[in-house]
């Protein structure tokens, strides 16, 4: 089981999100809020975060940058409705594991989820 | 019987004087007649030299080089009532005159004087002076018949310089017409003033002549020209401090007798060197202005004669003149050349230039046509020079109602005006700007057409719109897919929970229907998420869809 922490500015993705991996027995902790996800991540431990690069006051790639700061082993799933290149290419440079494009299907997300922490897992050990 | 040979002697001197025209001629025969005639030892006579009041030695006879040199001729008195003229008899020489005019007197042997005024037309014109070895008073007899004589003298002597003057006046109309004729064939500066010094002398019997002109620095003279002079005297040293070139370039005429003892002379001894006893220094004018010196230098003692002198001011006057011309040819030259290097210069930038550029007059005449637009039209510069403007264009390529250039002519306002014209590459796009040149009086006097191919910057601007109408296109969907994807992505995945909770065939599928048209959603935001281009369809009326690529 892994603390995910999942951030959109649209809180029917975060609970969706929420929903599919807490059936595959994951922690989730969604938020809509940049400074809450943030100030969760100050207190606690978080395996993986995905967050959305589109966000209400920041974008997803400067909290990003704040969380890999806090937690720099911790995990990252980008999701975005607008692809760019330079956005891709920002996110990776930043640490994040994948960069995936919405609508993401159920199944691609929890596949995702499960090879990102099992990598993790294996550079742990 | 005394009279009967006075009457003899004067027909004598009378015949003797009147079978000789030159002046010079005239007093060498007197003085050396006379002694005889009149049982006197020797004879001289001077002429006055108008210029420095002074009397210089005409002729003489009987008398020793050394005398004749002295500075003083006679007493101040007998000078005096000589000028006033009046004839001075003098007996007893040598005693109670002054020391040196004594010792020379003395020398020379000479023990009486009669000195005579030489008259004409009641101007005194110079001295007659009969000497004697013995002593001898003369009588009023003598003296009155030696007056007529002196008078006889005169006239010969006025004659003489009469004949000579007249002679000299030919020969110098001659030369100042040759100068002259020289002067109108060329504007050769050089060869004019070269010939000047040339003929100077020659015709005035001068030793040489040089040319003088002012340098831009006040107060410089430039030798220009000079003949018959050597290099060491004409490389002597400055000579504008001399008195006689300073008058001179005041715009006095100086005429100097003797130039070994004259203070208007700071060279004497180098002149005398040079073989040099008198000058004349002429002033050279342009237009009343000063502009240099002439002199003419004379290898024997001379006193220039009035026709002398009019004649050298004469030369000056058509060498001024010739420096003028050269100076205004150089000036005309000069400025031809300008002009003709900015004709150059602009002809050689309307011809760089790439598009058409053509000039008409208000005749609708070319005057002007660029390489760029002799190209366009196949033809010569020749050719089209002259040419009815329409008549250089097919009608296509200028209809005469769009025509710029007539609307110039009619509105006298620039017109500016784009059409199409096919070329074997496909359509190309012409614009033609027309601007007027308009005479003092406002009206148009020519028309400037500039005709340019923006064939490529047509395009260019199309390029340019297409390409913001697809940035935008691209832009907007972009935005619509990032709105949709969000909400998409929350209703499908939803729909992919609800189909593991529903339980029946029937909701199944309608769920999965559901979730197979959100995916179609998905493709459709991920198309435009993606898409570089569009088509423009037909979809119903007058309305269009696009179609992305």
């Amino acid at each position: 089981m892994a603390e995910i922490l999942a951030l959109d500015d649209v809180q029917d993705a975060t609970i969706l999100i929420g929903k599919i991996l807490r059936k595959k027995g994951h922690a989730v902790h969604t938020f809509t809020e940049e400074d809450d996800a943030v100030a969760h991540a100050r207190k606690n431990h978080v395996d993986l975060a995905i967050l959305d690069i589109k966000l209400k006051k920041m974008s997803g790639l400067e909290v990003l940058a704040l969380l890999k700061e806090l937690q720099p082993e911790m995990q990252a799933l980008m999701l975005t409705g607008y692809p760019t290149i330079e956005t891709a290419r920002e996110a990776i440079s930043l640490g994040a594991n994948e960069y995936c494009v919405k609508p993401i299907d159920r199944d691609e997300l929890e596949d995702k989820v499960e090879k990102i922490l099992a990598r993790a897992g294996r550079d742990e050990k | 019987m005394k009279e009967r040979q006075y009457l003899q002697v004067y027909q004598k001197v009378t015949r003797l004087i009147s079978m000789v025209l030159d002046h010079q001629q005239v007093m060498d025969v007197v003085v050396r007649e006379l002694p005889e005639l009149l049982d006197i030892d020797a004879a001289t006579i001077r002429l006055l030299d108008g210029s420095t009041n002074n009397f210089v030695l005409g002729a003489a006879h009987g008398l020793s080089l050394e005398y004749l040199s002295r500075s003083m001729i006679d007493t101040e008195e007998t000078m005096e009532m000589i000028r006033s003229g009046q004839p001075v008899a003098r007996s007893g020489i040598g005693q109670g005159q002054e020391l040196s005019e004594r010792d020379l007197a003395a020398r020379e042997g000479i023990r009486s004087v009669l000195t005579l005024p030489i008259l004409f037309q009641d101007a005194l014109i110079g001295i007659l002076r009969l000497l004697t070895r013995s002593e001898r008073v003369f009588s009023e007899e003598e003296v009155s018949f030696s007056m007529a004589l002196a008078e006889q003298v005169g006239i010969a002597i006025s004659n003489g310089r009469m004949f000579k003057d007249m002679e000299s006046q030919v020969d110098f109309m001659r030369e100042v017409q040759e100068i002259s004729a020289l002067v109108n064939s060329t504007l050769d500066l050089d060869l004019t003033l070269n010939s000047m010094v040339e003929k100077l002398p020659s015709c005035m019997g001068a030793k040489g002549c040089t040319i003088r002109l002012l340098k831009s620095q006040k107060n410089h003279l430039e030798l220009v020209a000079a003949h018959g002079l050597s290099q060491g005297y004409l490389d002597r040293g400055r000579i504008e401090g001399e008195k006689n070139i300073s008058r001179a370039l005041r715009g006095e005429m100086v005429s100097v007798y003797d130039v070994a003892h004259d203070d208007r002379i700071d060279f004497g001894a180098e002149m005398a060197a040079e073989g040099i006893c008198s000058l004349l220094s002429v002033p050279l004018k342009v237009g009343g202005e000063v502009i240099g010196v002439i002199r003419v230098l004379m290898d024997v003692h001379h006193s220039f004669t009035s026709t002398e002198i009019k004649f050298a001011e004469t030369v000056a006057e058509i060498g001024g003149t010739a420096i003028q011309n050269a100076r205004t040819y150089r000036k005309i030259t000069l400025l031809f050349n300008q002009l003709e290097e900015s004709e150059r210069f602009v002809a050689n930038i309307l011809n760089c230039i790439r598009p058409q550029l053509l000039v008409v007059d208000r005749d609708m005449r070319l005057v002007l046509a660029n390489h760029a637009l002799l190209e366009a039209v196949g033809r010569s510069e020749a050719e089209v020079l002259g040419m009815n403007y329409h008549e250089l264009w097919n009608h296509d390529d200028c209809q005469v109602d769009q025509c710029p250039v007539n609307r110039v002519l009619s509105d006298g306002e620039p017109s500016t005006y784009t059409h199409q014209i096919m070329k074997e590459d496909g359509v190309h796009w012409i614009e033609r700007t027309a601007s007027p040149m308009h005479d003092r009086e406002g009206l148009v006097e020519y028309v400037i057409e500039i005709i340019r191919d923006v064939t490529a910057k047509r395009r260019f601007e199309e390029e340019q719109l297409e390409r913001v109408k697809l940035q935008g296109v691209v832009e907007l969907a972009g935005t619509v897919a990032h709105e949709i994807n969000t909400p998409l992505f929350a209703a499908l995945g939803t729909a992919q929970l609800l189909e593991d909770d529903i339980e029946g065939s029937d909701a199944r599928n309608e769920v999965a229907t559901i979730v197979r048209n959100l995916r179609t959603i998905g493709d459709l935001t991920a198309k435009m998420t993606r898409m570089t281009g569009f088509e423009s369809r037909d979809y119903v009326g007058d309305t269009k869809i696009v179609d992305l690529k």
